[in-house]
Protein backbone atom coordinates (compact mmCIF):
# COMPACT_ATOMS: atom_id res chain seq x y z
CA UNK A 1 0.00 0.00 0.00
CA UNK A 2 1.61 3.39 -0.75
CA UNK A 3 1.84 6.14 1.13
CA UNK A 4 0.45 9.03 -0.60
CA UNK A 5 -3.20 8.89 0.53
CA UNK A 6 -1.90 10.50 3.78
CA UNK A 7 -1.07 13.84 2.37
CA UNK A 8 -4.19 14.02 0.51
CA UNK A 9 -7.23 16.65 1.34
CA UNK A 10 -9.86 14.53 3.06
CA UNK A 11 -10.70 15.39 6.61
CA UNK A 12 -9.41 11.66 7.48
CA UNK A 13 -5.97 12.22 5.72
CA UNK A 14 -5.17 15.64 7.54
CA UNK A 15 -6.89 14.21 11.24
CA UNK A 16 -4.28 11.23 10.89
CA UNK A 17 -1.44 13.10 9.77
CA UNK A 18 -1.80 15.87 12.59
CA UNK A 19 -2.10 12.60 15.76
CA UNK A 20 0.75 10.98 14.22
CA UNK A 21 2.66 14.40 13.87
CA UNK A 22 1.09 15.47 17.51
CA UNK A 23 2.73 12.37 19.02
CA UNK A 24 5.92 12.49 17.88
CA UNK A 25 6.70 16.40 18.61
CA UNK A 26 4.83 16.32 21.83
CA UNK A 27 7.25 13.01 22.99
CA UNK A 28 10.35 14.67 21.01
CA UNK A 29 10.06 17.82 22.98
CA UNK A 30 9.53 16.33 25.73
CA UNK A 31 12.91 14.33 25.69
CA UNK A 32 14.16 17.50 24.38
CA UNK A 33 13.41 19.48 27.29
CA UNK A 34 14.69 16.64 29.72
CA UNK A 35 18.02 16.22 27.91
CA UNK A 36 18.91 20.21 28.03
CA UNK A 37 17.80 20.04 31.52
CA UNK A 38 20.57 17.68 32.14
CA UNK A 39 23.14 19.46 30.42
CA UNK A 40 22.27 22.34 32.73
CA UNK A 41 21.56 20.86 36.09
CA UNK A 42 24.94 19.18 34.91
CA UNK A 43 27.00 22.05 34.38
CA UNK A 44 25.67 23.77 37.74
CA UNK A 45 26.37 20.80 39.80
CA UNK A 46 30.17 20.87 38.16
CA UNK A 47 30.83 24.62 38.65
CA UNK A 48 28.91 24.03 42.18
CA UNK A 49 31.69 20.96 43.23
CA UNK A 50 34.40 22.94 41.31
CA UNK A 51 33.84 25.88 43.63
CA UNK A 52 33.71 23.88 46.92
CA UNK A 53 37.14 22.16 46.09
CA UNK A 54 38.28 25.59 45.32
CA UNK A 55 39.25 23.97 42.07
CA UNK A 56 38.83 26.96 40.04
CA UNK A 57 40.18 29.25 42.68
CA UNK A 58 43.42 31.28 41.38
CA UNK A 59 45.02 32.06 45.22
CA UNK B 1 32.48 8.21 36.36
CA UNK B 2 32.60 5.11 35.32
CA UNK B 3 29.29 3.71 36.05
CA UNK B 4 27.49 6.85 34.61
CA UNK B 5 29.29 5.67 31.11
CA UNK B 6 27.51 2.27 31.87
CA UNK B 7 24.63 3.85 32.41
CA UNK B 8 24.97 6.42 29.22
CA UNK B 9 25.69 3.50 27.04
CA UNK B 10 22.85 1.22 28.10
CA UNK B 11 20.32 4.23 27.91
CA UNK B 12 22.10 5.07 24.37
CA UNK B 13 21.20 1.32 23.56
CA UNK B 14 17.55 1.38 24.82
CA UNK B 15 17.33 4.58 22.91
CA UNK B 16 18.15 3.36 19.61
CA UNK B 17 16.09 -0.32 20.29
CA UNK B 18 12.76 2.41 21.14
CA UNK B 19 13.06 4.37 17.76
CA UNK B 20 13.48 1.06 15.83
CA UNK B 21 10.34 -0.48 17.57
CA UNK B 22 8.36 2.73 17.29
CA UNK B 23 9.19 3.52 12.93
CA UNK B 24 8.90 -0.32 12.33
CA UNK B 25 5.12 0.23 14.47
CA UNK B 26 4.54 2.68 12.95
CA UNK B 27 5.43 1.69 9.32
CA UNK B 28 3.09 -1.59 9.92
CA UNK B 29 0.47 0.98 11.07
CA UNK B 30 0.43 3.39 7.74
CA UNK B 31 1.53 0.99 5.01
CA UNK B 32 0.35 -2.35 6.07
CA UNK B 33 -2.06 -2.97 8.43
CA UNK B 34 -5.44 -3.24 6.19
CA UNK B 35 -7.65 -0.49 6.05
CA UNK B 36 -10.45 -0.60 8.19
CA UNK B 37 -13.67 -1.23 6.71
CA UNK B 38 -16.09 0.99 7.86
CA UNK B 39 -13.95 4.03 9.20
CA UNK B 40 -11.91 4.35 6.54
CA UNK B 41 -7.88 5.31 6.70
CA UNK B 42 -8.67 7.48 10.24
CA UNK B 43 -8.90 4.26 11.89
CA UNK B 44 -5.01 4.49 11.71
CA UNK B 45 -5.01 6.98 14.56
CA UNK B 46 -5.97 3.94 16.62
CA UNK B 47 -2.13 2.20 16.59
CA UNK B 48 -1.11 5.33 18.16
CA UNK B 49 -4.51 6.39 20.38
CA UNK B 50 -4.78 2.73 22.41
CA UNK B 51 -0.83 2.19 23.26
CA UNK B 52 -0.77 6.06 24.23
CA UNK B 53 -4.04 5.48 26.82
CA UNK B 54 -2.83 2.28 27.97
CA UNK B 55 0.41 4.18 29.29
CA UNK B 56 -1.35 6.78 30.86
CA UNK B 57 -3.20 4.27 33.08
CA UNK B 58 -0.10 2.39 33.30
CA UNK B 59 2.52 5.33 34.68
CA UNK B 60 -0.23 7.02 37.54
CA UNK B 61 0.53 3.63 39.34
CA UNK B 62 4.15 4.48 39.18
CA UNK B 63 3.34 7.46 40.95
CA UNK B 64 1.36 6.32 43.33
CA UNK B 65 3.43 3.22 44.42
CA UNK B 66 6.69 5.58 45.00
CA UNK B 67 4.49 8.23 46.58
CA UNK B 68 3.13 5.51 48.96
CA UNK B 69 7.26 4.64 49.63
CA UNK B 70 7.78 8.31 49.63
CA UNK B 71 5.31 9.12 52.97
CA UNK B 72 6.39 5.79 54.48
CA UNK B 73 10.12 6.68 54.62
CA UNK B 74 10.40 10.45 54.82
CA UNK B 75 10.68 10.26 58.57
CA UNK B 76 12.91 6.82 58.85
CA UNK B 77 14.89 6.90 56.24
CA UNK B 78 14.50 10.70 54.05
CA UNK B 79 17.46 9.77 51.60
CA UNK B 80 15.46 6.56 50.19
CA UNK B 81 12.35 8.96 50.34
CA UNK B 82 14.13 11.55 48.14
CA UNK B 83 14.84 8.71 45.82
CA UNK B 84 10.95 7.71 45.99
CA UNK B 85 9.96 11.53 45.52
CA UNK B 86 12.09 11.63 42.08
CA UNK B 87 10.38 8.49 40.86
CA UNK B 88 7.13 10.05 41.96
CA UNK B 89 7.83 13.56 39.94
CA UNK B 90 9.69 11.69 36.96
CA UNK B 91 6.42 9.14 35.94
CA UNK B 92 3.43 12.08 37.23
CA UNK B 93 5.02 13.98 34.15
CA UNK B 94 4.86 10.74 31.85
CA UNK B 95 1.50 11.00 32.59
CA UNK B 96 0.51 14.43 31.80
CA UNK B 97 2.66 13.65 28.37
CA UNK B 98 0.68 10.80 27.31
CA UNK B 99 -2.73 11.42 28.67
CA UNK B 100 -2.45 15.15 26.71
CA UNK B 101 -1.87 12.60 23.85
CA UNK B 102 -4.23 9.98 24.25
CA UNK B 103 -6.77 12.93 24.46
CA UNK B 104 -5.79 14.82 21.60
CA UNK B 105 -5.62 11.66 19.31
CA UNK B 106 -9.00 10.89 21.04
CA UNK B 107 -10.54 14.27 20.05
CA UNK B 108 -8.53 13.41 16.18
CA UNK B 109 -10.05 10.58 15.69
CA UNK B 110 -13.09 11.85 17.36
CA UNK B 111 -13.93 14.64 14.61
CA UNK B 112 -13.61 12.46 11.67
CA UNK B 113 -15.57 9.67 13.20
CA UNK B 114 -18.59 11.25 14.86
CA UNK B 115 -18.45 14.48 13.61
CA UNK B 116 -17.60 16.26 17.07
CA UNK B 117 -14.29 17.25 18.87
CA UNK B 118 -15.61 16.44 22.24
CA UNK B 119 -18.70 14.68 24.14
CA UNK B 120 -19.11 14.59 27.80
CA UNK B 121 -18.94 10.44 27.78
CA UNK B 122 -17.97 8.89 30.38
CA UNK B 123 -14.70 7.60 29.22
CA UNK B 124 -13.14 11.22 27.91
CA UNK B 125 -14.68 12.67 31.53
CA UNK B 126 -12.65 10.63 33.72
CA UNK B 127 -9.50 10.51 31.39
CA UNK B 128 -9.94 14.61 31.34
CA UNK B 129 -10.64 14.49 35.31
CA UNK B 130 -6.79 11.99 35.36
CA UNK B 131 -5.31 14.36 33.07
CA UNK B 132 -6.45 17.32 35.20
CA UNK B 133 -5.44 15.66 38.18
CA UNK B 134 -1.79 15.23 37.16
CA UNK B 135 -1.28 18.27 36.01
CA UNK B 136 -2.45 19.57 39.67
CA UNK B 137 0.19 17.47 40.87
CA UNK B 138 2.97 18.92 39.00
CA UNK B 139 1.68 22.79 39.46
CA UNK B 140 1.35 21.89 43.32
CA UNK B 141 5.05 20.88 43.36
CA UNK B 142 5.91 23.45 41.18
CA UNK B 143 4.07 26.40 42.55
CA UNK B 144 3.52 25.40 46.55
CA UNK B 145 5.93 27.67 48.65
CA UNK B 146 5.46 25.61 52.16
CA UNK B 147 8.23 22.75 53.42
CA UNK B 148 5.69 20.49 53.12
CA UNK B 149 5.35 20.41 49.14
CA UNK B 150 6.20 16.97 48.75
CA UNK B 151 4.39 15.65 51.19
CA UNK B 152 1.39 17.16 49.87
CA UNK B 153 1.74 16.26 46.53
CA UNK B 154 2.12 12.55 47.71
CA UNK B 155 -1.16 12.73 49.18
CA UNK B 156 -2.62 13.92 46.59
CA UNK B 157 -1.00 10.90 44.19
CA UNK B 158 -2.87 8.56 46.63
CA UNK B 159 -6.03 10.12 45.56
CA UNK B 160 -5.53 11.04 41.94
CA UNK B 161 -4.71 7.04 41.67
CA UNK B 162 -8.70 6.30 42.65
CA UNK B 163 -9.17 7.72 39.31
CA UNK B 164 -7.18 5.15 37.32
CA UNK B 165 -9.65 2.25 37.59
CA UNK B 166 -12.49 4.00 36.92
CA UNK B 167 -11.21 5.37 33.59
CA UNK B 168 -10.45 1.70 32.47
CA UNK B 169 -13.52 0.73 34.16
CA UNK B 170 -15.88 3.90 32.57
CA UNK B 171 -16.27 1.82 28.63
CA UNK B 172 -17.37 -1.36 30.55
CA UNK B 173 -19.89 0.08 33.68
CA UNK B 174 -21.38 2.89 31.01
CA UNK B 175 -22.23 2.41 27.33
CA UNK B 176 -22.06 5.87 26.42
CA UNK B 177 -20.33 7.45 23.35
CA UNK B 178 -17.08 5.93 23.24
CA UNK B 179 -16.10 2.64 21.38
CA UNK B 180 -16.57 -0.57 23.11
CA UNK B 181 -13.46 -2.03 24.95
CA UNK B 182 -11.17 -3.48 22.22
CA UNK B 183 -9.30 -5.99 24.56
CA UNK B 184 -11.09 -7.41 27.93
CA UNK B 185 -14.17 -6.66 27.00
CA UNK B 186 -15.91 -10.05 26.28
CA UNK B 187 -17.12 -12.06 23.54
CA UNK B 188 -17.13 -9.71 20.81
CA UNK B 189 -14.24 -8.10 21.84
CA UNK B 190 -10.72 -7.96 19.48
CA UNK B 191 -9.49 -6.74 16.55
CA UNK B 192 -8.50 -8.88 13.28
CA UNK B 193 -5.63 -10.53 13.33
CA UNK B 194 -4.30 -9.13 10.32
CA UNK B 195 -4.06 -5.40 12.54
CA UNK B 196 -2.27 -7.05 15.52
CA UNK B 197 1.45 -6.71 13.92
CA UNK B 198 0.86 -3.47 14.11
CA UNK B 199 -0.84 -2.47 17.13
CA UNK B 200 1.55 -4.60 18.87
CA UNK B 201 4.57 -3.39 17.40
CA UNK B 202 3.30 0.68 19.09
CA UNK B 203 2.53 -0.71 22.30
CA UNK B 204 6.10 -2.68 22.68
CA UNK B 205 7.64 0.72 21.19
CA UNK B 206 5.68 3.18 23.24
CA UNK B 207 5.80 1.36 26.33
CA UNK B 208 9.80 1.21 25.60
CA UNK B 209 9.70 4.92 24.88
CA UNK B 210 8.11 5.62 28.06
CA UNK B 211 10.33 3.68 30.60
CA UNK B 212 13.04 5.89 28.50
CA UNK B 213 11.24 9.17 29.42
CA UNK B 214 11.00 7.56 33.00
CA UNK B 215 14.22 6.71 33.90
CA UNK B 216 15.63 10.08 32.21
CA UNK B 217 13.26 12.26 34.28
CA UNK B 218 14.67 10.22 37.40
CA UNK B 219 18.00 10.79 37.08
CA UNK B 220 17.43 14.13 36.31
CA UNK B 221 15.73 14.90 39.09
CA UNK B 222 18.57 12.78 41.61
CA UNK B 223 20.64 15.63 39.68
CA UNK B 224 18.50 18.13 40.95
CA UNK B 225 18.48 16.64 44.01
CA UNK B 226 22.34 16.45 44.49
CA UNK B 227 22.53 20.43 43.39
CA UNK B 228 20.49 21.25 45.91
CA UNK B 229 22.10 19.10 49.11
CA UNK B 230 25.42 21.18 47.73
CA UNK B 231 23.34 24.26 47.92
CA UNK B 232 22.10 23.24 51.33
CA UNK B 233 25.66 21.81 52.65
CA UNK B 234 27.06 25.12 51.33
CA UNK B 235 25.27 27.34 53.39
CA UNK B 236 24.99 25.59 56.47
CA UNK B 237 29.08 26.11 56.00
CA UNK B 238 28.60 29.60 55.56
CA UNK B 239 26.37 30.40 58.33
CA UNK B 240 29.37 28.09 60.68
CA UNK B 241 31.97 30.33 59.39
CA UNK B 242 30.27 33.74 60.36
CA UNK B 243 29.17 32.15 63.56
CA UNK B 244 33.11 31.84 64.42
Amino acid sequence: MRLSWIFGSSMEAHHLLAAYVAVWLIQGGYAGWIAWQWVRAGKELQADLSLNTGEDEEF
Amino acid sequence: MRRSRIYGTVGLVWLVLTLAAIAHGTRLALVVAPTEATMGNVQRIFYYHVPTSMLSLLFPYVNFIASVFYLGWRRRDPMRALTADAVAIAAAEVTVVFSSLSLLTGMLWGRAAWGIWWTWDARLTSMLLLWLLYVSYLMLRKLSATGQTQTLAAVLSVFAAIDVPIVFMSIRWWRTQHPAPVFFGGEDSGIDPSMMPAFGWNVLGWAMWGVFLLVFRYALERRRQEREQEAALKSIEGSLEMAQ
